[in-house]
């Protein structure tokens, strides 16, 4: 028996979910069109701010495009790949996760595949355009970018799963992760000169913007190797957060503490 | 008038009967908010956390003074007091399109004819109760926080008006999302509705910046859209505001809750007669 | 213990549950100083199951079956007590135990809804590394002993909820496992489908020498499928015999409706008693060892006026109740 990479694994897993996101046709193409509709119409004001005040601390509407490319391209892949990020708590707190503990593979990994949302397919269409339209990008950049971007997604997601993970410790986790994770993109759609002294501090820290965004696209404005540093650690220390309390909570899971439904 | 059997049952007029069973609605919506504490608690915290990201955007702004930009149209005392009144109000909403969606979906609607009293003031009012609750724990929030930011406080008379002119707007909004919801009789998702009508709110409501800044032929037309009557006029009394001014916005509202509530009435009788006919 | 796929010593497994107070000051005070309540929900349980056997865990709810079953599959750590699946540990050897057990739960499925079945018997197929020509032929294998082929290219959500179990047993069975656990396997399925997944599980036991666990609470899944019954309650085994002896002695017994709303039915035969008596319906309990349930509905139906009948076995609750009586004697 030859055993299956966690990579190959986890694609057939996602791959299953992105198929039954299709499964509805209608559906899938009036949702990811809508957000198209959507993302459009904030560009739409964000045009019209820049229009009317030019810059917000020196930042300018290419940044704001750079920032605004950024965070809707790591939602669109977080929700297409990553699915079952957006509602991990519920899985937790339903016990649906008892059948993937009697699987020979890691339950996170199966619970991130689990779901695959239409409506990202439209934040990543948006995405795209965004940044090769508005963010002064260039192909020199394009390394920054991956880094950045990559570095990005992995906070993004280990947020994510640490909220998510409350639920092994909490029973009304559900409603507080999903706001959390909202709270994340909120701050990471702004521009990142607003913030300093405690809002800073917030945005470095339990709601990760800073993170997410902004130093990626500091990375991309002023490329230094000490920002790139910055965004490699940031990533390893958040995956490593949501890893360990996942784990962490997990244990609690098996010994029969979690207060799930129906037991 | 034809003979519709179901019809007349909402034809019935409702008296002191009526007003009654609304009230017991309203209180019954107040509860139901109350109860769920931890939902009004997180929306607090939201609002909170709306206010710290947009007052440091338009304080950054005020605070660089580019010539030649809209930032001298903007009040000297900046906008946070605008901001904290449009979400205040916004945030209060309670989301009824979801409910009437579902139970236009379900068919629910049709058991709740068979009831003496009509579905739609009942929904509402439950609505407007649970809408009350969230004013007041919402607005307590603004208020605490407002006294930490230690900015200047608006006029007394301004804030006395918001009294009456917040939940004023707020109706304004819930009847707004009412008749997004009262779409599920023909599309039967009410996203699509509830979408449009959120960038309207953005755009015209003055949720997005004042609608003063605007070029003139989209501030007058925001002016004399019900959007503005849901939160720009109410927000605008922070900013300035004459006793005049306070009677126009109070009589724009009072027009746009009667003209709304009509419509929705209306609606509400098309989609009845869809369901009557069965083609549901 | 030479044959011995299972064997439980002394497993303990007690929950721990704070005690909620009502409203916003309880809630705020309950989360700095819970009040905990201790419930022991398996209290100390010791077995053995050999290969090839086919046991059936039954008990009423919450009387610890799902428990055990979750310690034996490795989703639960007990508070104490051992337990060996294949000489493993199951909670501390997880990975490796999934290899070789499969598991159903009645309640949720580890099926797409909206893909057809054959795409999530592939990704499974991937998540227990099983390919190439010997996996093919296992899934064909499976497909026609199951008459699946028929279901195999509609999205699981539009079958049939006994359809749906086939699927959910076979997509358990797809990496040959020789020990399988299944938990309330026919819940919520009616007649028809209950007999057809019991055929289902007892076959494929049969053909491939399969070691089969499952729990219930429907006496009649017992019955059919196991050899052998642990009776559980309150966390304790009751009884621990033979299928065919706790047949004899305790599931020997029908209860038999009969709604007449014009008069009283008398039915004077051997091992017929009447439980309950109220104005239109008349409910008999029949010890089916003395007489024939079809005699019973006979007679009653000579003195005409009855407009329904119900059949059933008596609830699991009742048979336990029963158990322990004789058992403490």
């Amino acid at each position: 028996m030859v055993r299956t990479s966690l990579v190959a694994n986890y694609a057939h897993g996602a791959a299953a979910a992105v198929r039954a996101s299709f499964a509805d046709r209608t559906n899938f193409i009036l949702q990811s069109l809508s957000m198209v509709v959507n993302n459009g119409f904030m560009l739409v004001l964000w045009f019209m701010f820049f229009a009317g005040f030019r810059s917000v601390g020196g930042w300018k509407l290419a940044d704001m495009a750079l920032l605004i490319g950024i965070i809707m391209s790591i939602v669109g892949v977080a929700g297409i790949v990553f699915g079952g990020y957006r509602d991990m708590a519920a899985s937790i707190l339903s016990g649906e996760i008892d059948a993937l503990l009697t699987q020979p593979r890691s339950v996170l990994a199966r619970l991130l595949s689990r779901d695959s949302y239409p409506s990202a397919w439209g934040d990543l269409g948006t995405a795209i355009v965004i940044l090769m339209a508005f963010a002064g990008l260039g192909w020199r950049d394009l390394p920054w970018l991956a880094a950045g971007w990559l570095s990005g997604l992995v906070v993004y997601i280990a947020a994510a799963v640490t909220f998510a993970s409350l639920a092994f410790w909490i029973s009304g986790a559900r409603s507080l992760a999903r706001d959390m994770t909202e709270f994340v993109i909120l701050v990471s759609t702004y521009p990142g000169s607003i913030y300093s002294g405690a809002s800073k501090l917030i945005a470095y820290t339990l709601l990760p913007a800073g993170f997410v965004v902004l130093t990626p696209v500091r990375l991309l404005r002023h490329p230094s190797l000490g920002t790139l540093a910055v965004v490699i650690a940031a990533a390893m220390i958040y995956a490593a957060i949501a890893a360990g309390v996942f784990h962490l909570g997990l244990k609690r899971y098996r010994r029969g503490a979690t207060p799930v439904m129906g037991v | 008038m034809r003979y519709m059997p179901s019809l007349t049952i909402e034809a019935t007029p409702y008296g002191f009967g009526g007003l009654r069973s609304a009230l017991a609605a309203v209180r019954l919506g107040a509860d139901g908010a109350m109860a769920g504490w931890p939902v009004l608690l997180g929306r607090a915290v939201f609002y909170l956390l709306l206010m710290i990201v947009l007052t440091a955007l338009w304080d950054k702004v005020i605070a660089e003074r580019l010539p030649g930009t809209l930032v001298a149209a903007l009040p000297a005392g900046g906008l946070a007091l605008y901001i904290g009144v449009t979400e205040w109000i916004g945030l209060s909403v309670p989301a009824i399109h979801l409910r009437l969606e579902d139970d236009i979906r379900s068919g629910a609607v049709e058991t709740h004819l068979l009831r003496p009293k009509a579905y739609l003031v009942q929904r509402v009012a439950e609505s407007l109760g649970a809408m009350l609750v969230r004013l007041a724990v919402t607005g307590a929030a603004a208020l605490a926080m407002l006294a930490a930011s230690g900015r200047a406080w608006p006029p007394l008379p301004a804030l006395a008006a918001l009294l009456v002119l917040g939940p004023l707007g707020a109706t304004i909004g819930l009847l707004l999302f009412t008749i997004a919801g009262l779409s599920a009789f023909w599309v039967r998702r009410t996203v699509p509705a509830f979408l449009i009508l959120q960038k309207l709110l953005f755009l015209l409501g003055g949720l997005f910046a004042p609608v003063t800044l605007y070029p003139a032929w989209l501030t007058r037309l925001a002016e004399a859209s019900p959007f503005a009557a849901h939160m720009f006029w109410p927000a605008s009394l922070t900013v300035d505001s004459t006793a005049a001014e306070m009677a126009d916005a109070l009589l724009a509202q009072l027009v746009w809750i009667a003209l709304l509530c009509g419509l929705a009435a209306l609606i509400w009788r098309a989609g009845l007669r869809k369901v009557l006919r069965g083609d549901l | 213990m030479s044959s011995a796929v299972i064997t439980v010593q002394d497993l303990r497994k007690s929950y721990r549950y704070a005690s909620r107070r009502g409203g916003l000051l309880g809630a705020i005070g309950g989360a700095f100083s819970p009040d905990y309540k201790l419930i022991d929900a398996v209290d100390g349980i010791s077995f053995e199951i050999a290969a090839g056997e086919r046991v059936a865990i039954i008990g009423p709810n919450g009387a610890g079956k799902s428990t055990t079953l979750k310690m034996l599959s490795g989703i639960l750590e007990p508070t104490s007590g051992d337990a060996r699946v294949f000489g493993l540990v199951p909670w501390r050897e997880r990975k490796a135990l999934a290899y070789r057990i499969g598991v159903v739960f009645g309640q949720r499925s580890q099926l797409w809804g909206e893909l057809p079945a054959r795409d999530s018997f592939a990704l499974l197929a991937s998540i227990y590394d099983q390919r190439g020509a010997a996996f093919e032929q296992r899934l064909k294998d499976l497909i026609e002993r199951f008459e699946l082929a028929p279901l195999m290219g509609q999205p699981v959500q539009r079958l049939s909820l006994g359809q749906r179990m086939r699927c959910e047993i076979t997509a358990s069975l797809l990496h040959a496992p020789s020990l399988l656990f299944l938990d309330e396997p026919t819940i919520g399925l009616d007649i028809t489908a209950k007999a057809a997944i019991r055929d289902f599980i007892t076959e494929n036991a049969r053909e491939e020498g399969q070691t089969v666990v499952l729990t219930s609470h429907d006496t009649r899944d017992i019955e059919l499928v196991c050899e052998r019954v642990i009776v559980i309650n309150q966390g304790r085994i009751v009884v621990d015999q033979p299928t065919d002896q706790l047949r004899r002695r305790f599931l020997a017994h029908k209860l038999v409706t009969l709604h007449a709303p014009s008069r009283r039915v008398e039915i004077a035969l051997p091992g017929v008693m009447r439980r309950a008596s109220e104005p239109h319906l008349d409910v008999f309990e029949i010890d089916t060892r003395k007489v024939r349930v079809e005699q019973v509905i006979a007679t009653a139906l000579e003195g005409g006026g009855i407009e329904d009948i119900t059949i059933e076995d008596p609830p699991m609750e009742e048979v336990v109740r029963e158990i322990y009586a004789v058992a403490h004697d």
